[in-house]
């Protein structure tokens, strides 16, 4: 089989069902390698397409060092955009609650005895107000990098996303100083991570670093998980 | 001559025999003449109240050898026979605990050998006069009536007044009286249903005893003789004592002053709405409460301020009670009057026992928070009409159809929740507070909660919600008797639904999050009370121990703050692995002593299996005690390191 003529019908593949798109020189190394890999055996190219998708998934999309969303997007004070992009979080942190408190219960350190007052009569609790989740995403093209933000509840998103997950968006998004404002329907979780970055953005890490507390033990206890 | 009974560690048979000795019901006592009956109360106030009611204030007052215990001397029936009642008192506990010579010295032994050293009960030396009035008392009596407080203490206490007594006068026949207030009503109650002493209760108390004894004493000396050595400078005369009860209350201080240490403040931003109207300014709260991000929050206040107008979405009422006070327990005495009186534990504990020994409030040291059903509120309720301040609220109760008390769900099956049982306007002071707050408490208690309407108002503008609330009053009930409890109203305008407003303003406006706070006295007893240290009874003692040995201080506001030694002590224990500052340990004991007192557990095989626990965590810690030098060194400066003689001498 034409090897050109392979990584071509892959390049319209992936745009067609997955509305990705990648540079000729990444999908031709990346083909090749596959064919290395797998030398000796004879692909279809249902096979291929799905090879490179999963290599796509898990490729930091910086690697590839192509640019899909609107030009300056992150520089407008107040833009709009509407199409298919398939890009890349690099992390995502819940800001409506305290750093301190998620960092505390995500290391077991959250101590059940500061709840405890003096008011124990059980008594009718005056109104409070209870905050629903905000997730704020960092998110990259590759080449541009801007923030996401939960505008809207949108449930496929949580705090265990391994950094690195792929997500297509679509649909009318309000982009604004930088910030996509994101609704459930904006919103589809491709899936993949990047390995590099779960080092450096797990969330524990993350939090440690919004915190502005040294990192180091943080660290060890992950690499030994 | 001073008393004392020699015991080993796990056997004491003493208590088994003074069982066998009591009258096994009173049928079979009525036989025997009975002509003069001595009554042992646990205080004088009580011997005074009960001997007052009794014998229609017309009691003979006598001195006893012990100048602060009179004997009161009266005629009474007895199983329908005249007899002479003398009524005196003891002052607490008659007998003491403590390791039988040489032990009893500190350099005396390794202080591990006091899990197992022989201890003895005996009488200290400013009780013997006491002793020695019930010694001679009892010779020309025929029967001994127990009036000491109906509780675990109180129990051993009788068990003790027992034992000094029928030395001098085997045959004496032995009654106990159980009431729980120093009223006309319950006292001759008592009388006329005279029953047996509890083995049990008073069991657990002596296990409790010796194991304080034993692990207090072992690890008091250990860290006492050690840290003297190895901190001569700072430490040398103090005195470092372990109690398995304290430490765990210190440790509490010490968590939380950490968990204050540790916390870091973190920036928010809000959005926030006012709108003015002829009614006064209203405040909108954002829905998304508050954002710890600048981009997210400015991102949504200039979308707000693109479109600033208010959209009222929707506006709800509905019905909102503020529940009246549950009756009375004896934690919740603690901390209310920490909290609204500003008086500790400690303190109102000894008011509230003042009060009770004078009949003016029922017995304070309960853990039930449901009134029982034989109770005549009503009369109670009744008491207190005269009353200028509550009077008249205590009138409304009983022109309303009576007392309507809530009630909790715990019980003690000994004691009624906490309710004053006569009414005087004679008091002074914290005596006075403590009284009408005891009062004030029951009276709310046996009304109506307070009623009120919410109402909300929900807004959105530029699809951000905010929403204000207002409370109407709608009637105040308990409220008005109660000023303990605030419940504020809060007026707001009619709004419409559907309808638009401009907002007055819309702001982006900052804060930052704040540590916990340092735990109040209130706070630490509802942590010992969640973790099981100690018991209503000697919460207040074990607090007043740590700010005594100076682990802890107070405030200027009344809050706990560790200490250096408290701090270092805390920090050796733990990083030795032990949790000894952690509640386990002490709480597993607590519940052992509840299986004694309700006869499902031995006796023995408590005392067995904790002294060997603590035995255990006792070699441990002596093996690892550079941890301790270690942790107090950054608080004293460096250790002094041990010679080799030294070292054997540990
Ligand atoms: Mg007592």
């Amino acid at each position: 089989m034409n090897s050109s003529a392979t990584a071509s019908r892959v390049g319209i593949w992936l745009q067609a069902t997955w509305h990705i798109s990648v540079p000729t020189q990444w999908l031709d190394a990346c083909i090749l390698w596959i064919h290395q890999e797998n030398s000796g055996v004879n692909l279809t190219q249902a096979q291929i397409n799905k090879m490179v998708f999963e290599q796509w998934l898990l490729t930091d999309l910086r690697d590839l060092d192509h640019s899909v969303l609107p030009h300056n997007l992150g520089k407008a004070e107040k833009t709009e955009i509407n199409g298919l992009y398939c890009i890349q979080i690099d992390s995502l942190v819940d800001v409506s609650q305290p750093a301190y408190s998620q960092l505390q219960k995500l290391t077991g350190k959250d101590c059940t005895n500061e709840n405890v007052s003096a008011a124990t009569q059980p008594s009718q609790k005056p109104w409070e107000m209870k905050p629903s989740r905000l997730l704020m995403l960092q998110l990259t093209d590759g080449v541009q990098h801007l923030q996401g933000m939960e505008y809207q509840h949108i449930s496929c998103l949580h705090t265990e996303l391994h950094p690195g997950t792929k997500i297509l968006l679509q649909g009318k998004i309000m982009c604004r100083l930088g910030v996509l404002l994101l609704k459930p329907d904006n919103l589809k979780v491709l899936g993949g991570e990047v390995d590099a970055l779960r080092k450096e953005f797990f969330q524990a890490k993350l939090l440690c670093k919004l915190l502005g507390k040294p990192v180091d033990d943080i660290e060890n206890a992950h690499a030994q998980n | 001559m001073v008393f004392k009974r020699l015991l080993c560690a796990g056997s004491r048979l003493l208590h088994v025999s003074a069982k066998r000795l009591f009258c096994s019901s009173p049928e079979a006592m009525r036989r025997i003449q009975i002509k003069k009956v001595l009554c042992v109360a646990e205080k004088n106030d009580a011997a005074k109240g009960i001997a007052e009611i009794l014998s229609n204030g017309r009691a003979r007052r006598k001195e006893g050898l012990s100048r602060f215990n009179k004997i009161y001397e009266y005629e009474y029936q007895m199983f329908g026979q005249n007899v002479t009642v003398l009524m005196t008192s003891v002052s607490g506990h008659l007998l003491a605990l403590e390791f039988k010579a040489p032990f009893n010295k500190w350099h005396s032994c390794n202080p591990v050998v006091l899990f197992d050293a022989e201890v003895e009960k005996y009488c200290p030396e400013n009780y013997v006069d006491i002793k020695r009035t019930l010694e001679r008392e009892s010779r020309h009596c025929d029967a001994l009536v127990i009036w000491t407080d109906c509780d675990r203490e109180g129990e051993n206490i009788g068990f003790e007044i027992t034992e000094v007594c029928k030395a001098v006068k085997p045959n004496l026949q032995v009654f106990r009286a159980r009431f729980s207030e120093i009223t006309p009503n319950s006292i001759r109650n008592a009388w006329q249903n005279l029953s047996e002493p509890d083995l049990n209760t008073s069991d657990a108390v002596d296990i409790r005893q010796e194991l304080d004894l034993r692990i207090g004493a072992a690890f008091t000396r250990f860290q006492t003789l050690r840290l003297q050595k190895i901190f001569p400078n700072v430490l040398s005369d103090q005195l470092i004592s372990y109690g398995s009860c304290q430490f765990p209350t210190l440790g509490f201080v010490v968590e939380r002053f950490k968990a204050i240490q540790a916390f870091i403040p973190e920036t928010f931003y809000k959005i926030k709405v006012t709108h003015e109207t002829d009614d006064g300014v209203v405040d909108f709260n954002w829905k998304r409460y508050r954002l710890f991000s600048h981009t997210a929050c400015l991102v949504l206040y200039q979308i707000c301020m693109e479109s600033p107008i208010a959209k009222v979405i929707e506006v709800s009422s509905k019905p909102k009670s503020k529940w009246r006070p549950l009756p009375l327990d004896t934690i919740e005495l603690e901390k209310l009057a920490s909290r609204k009186l500003k008086i500790n534990a400690k303190e109102t504990m000894k008011i509230a026992e003042k009060l009770y020994t004078q009949g003016f409030i029922s017995y304070p040291r309960t853990e039930t928070n449901i009134f029982p059903k034989g109770l005549n509120l009503s009369s109670l309720v009744e008491q207190q009409t005269q009353d200028d301040r509550w009077g008249a609220f205590a009138q409304g109760i009983l022109d309303r159809g009576g007392p309507t008390p809530r009630n909790g769900t715990k019980s003690d099956q000994a004691h009624p929740p906490i309710h004053p049982t006569k009414y005087t306007n004679n008091l002074q002071g914290n005596e006075q507070r403590v009284y009408e707050f005891i009062v004030r408490h029951f009276l709310a208690c046996c009304s109506q909660d307070a009623q009120g309407m919410e109402t909300t108002v929900d807004i959105d503008i530029a699809k951000e919600q905010f929403s204000a609330h207002g409370l109407m009053i709608i009637a105040r009930n308990y409220l008005d008797v109660y000023p303990y409890d605030k419940w504020t109203a809060k007026v707001i305008p009619v709004y419409e639904q559907g309808s638009q407003f401009q907002p007055s303003t819309i702001e982006m406006v900052d804060g930052e999050t704040s540590p916990p706070q340092l735990l109040t006295e209130a706070d630490l007893i509802a942590l010992m009370e969640k973790h099981g240290i100690g018991t209503d009874a000697t919460h207040a003692d074990h607090i007043e121990t740590i700010k005594s040995r100076m682990y802890v201080g107070l405030t200027a506001d009344q809050r706990f703050l560790p200490g250096e030694l408290g701090m270092g002590l805390v920090e050796g224990y733990d990083s030795m692995g032990y949790e000894m500052s952690k509640p386990d340990l002490r709480a597993e004991l607590e519940a052992d002593l509840k299986l004694i007192c309700e006869g499902r557990k031995d006796k023995f095989t408590v005392l067995r299996q904790q002294i060997q626990k603590y035995k255990q965590v006792f070699i441990e810690a002596a093996r690892k005690a550079k941890k301790l030098d270690e942790a107090l060194s950054s608080y004293f400066g460096e250790a002094r390191e041990f010679t080799e003689s030294e070292q054997i001498q540990m």
